[in-house]
């Protein structure tokens, strides 16, 4: 059976990507080098493939037919999607045998995830991916999470998912040593008056709930609140579905920088 | 109650605008969508204001003003007198 090796979050703002350049420098080399550290420790613990949890921004799935959960079981997956994100244009290797198996047994855990054998990856995940691997050739099964589009799942029914989630990876018989990472986060408003503001009292109130290991104040949060921190924060249903599935370890906040030139809480966390 | 149309006609618009060559950007087209005369308006003008006073999804707003080429400080200006009520949260200290 399969080893949950690492598992870890990191906002994936596109300025990152697109316009590294113009954060403040030391910002910059705090959230990057964060990065660095969760892509070393990646090589050391020799990870074979990576699970990764995005959220939709109408890239796959659009208003006719939205899933809240999605898994991609393709051999490949194009990205980023995004011709200014200046990342390589490629086809990221899949893993269907894992991608089949986390949809088989999340269903068997009583979730009704959507399937797709041609998900496409946009920033949401290439921005991070790159990040762990930039030979972009370690296997990925993307797995999209609707956090826009009301109804929403609550952060309760996310970190259910997740404890789901860990269990099936770690029942998978195809692999030995896998990582979990969560994309998106913290805050950021999105298409409405308040863009370019962060939240940062959420944000850092954010990572100490996360590096508590009690989750109560999060279970308790309707959307709507969650919602006052910007309506591009609920991608933080990622993270607390990544808390999920690895219950027996302890958040530890590598970096937070808010990140005005990106518009966005740039974060990354460290399950360990 | 035609706000999926709104939002479609817009979304096929911006897909459409992803191949565009650089220059100007084109007119929305409204042919095919079942909008009211208000709707269709504002389409035809770009009013991004009153797409978001209609319910028109942020993320499809923040992908017509990428494709216009607007700012972060256009948003405000943009979208005056929109403004959602202050509300108190729980991580709020001040």
């Amino acid at each position: 059976m399969a080893d949950l090796v690492m598992a870890y979050c990191a906002s994936h703002a596109p300025m990152m990507a697109a316009d590294r350049e113009s954060a403040p420098p030391e910002k910059a080399k705090n959230f990057f080098g964060a990065l660095e550290t969760v892509r070393d420790r990646a090589r050391d613990l020799d990870v074979q493939a990576v699970v990764m949890l995005s959220g939709e921004h109408f890239t796959n799935f659009f208003l006719a037919n939205l899933p809240q959960i999605a898994i991609g079981l393709g051999e490949g997956h194009q990205g980023p999607l995004e011709k200014w994100l200046n990342i390589p244009k490629t086809i990221v290797p899949g893993d269907p045998g894992l991608g089949q198996h986390l949809l088989e047994e999340t269903v068997a855990a009583g979730f009704q995830p959507a399937l797709s054998h041609k998900l496409k990856a946009d920033h949401g995940f290439m921005t991070v991916y790159y990040e762990l691997d930039p030979t972009m050739r370690m296997p990925m099964v993307p797995i999209i999470l609707n956090c826009t589009t009301p109804p929403l799942m609550t952060l309760r029914q996310s970190y259910d998912f997740g404890v789901a989630l860990g269990d099936a990876i770690r029942s998978y018989p195809g692999l030995d040593r896998i990582a979990l990472v969560g994309g998106g986060g913290l805050s950021h408003f999105v298409g409405e008056p308040r863009v370019g503001d962060i939240d940062e009292e959420f944000d850092r109130w954010f990572l100490r709930q996360l590096e508590s290991g009690d989750f109560s104040e999060l279970f308790d949060m309707p959307n709507d609140e969650l919602a006052v921190a910007g309506n591009g924060t609920g991608e933080v249903r990622a993270w607390v579905a990544v808390a999920g599935a690895v219950p027996d370890r302890r958040a530890r906040t590598l970096a937070y920088e808010a990140i005005y030139e990106w518009i966005n809480g740039m974060g990354v966390v460290l399950f360990e | 109650m035609t706000l999926y149309q709104v939002q479609q006609c817009l979304f096929d618009y911006l897909r459409a605008m992803e191949d565009a060559p650089p220059g100007p950007k084109p007119d929305i087209s409204t042919e095919g969508y079942e909008l009211t005369d208000a709707e269709r308006t504002a389409l035809a003008s770009g009013d991004v204001g009153a797409f978001y006073t209609m319910g028109v999804h942020p993320v499809i707003i923040n992908g017509y003003c990428r494709a216009m080429g607007y700012k972060r400080a256009d948003y405000r200006p943009l979208l005056a007198g929109v403004a959602a009520e202050p509300r108190r949260t729980r991580w709020q200290t001040s």
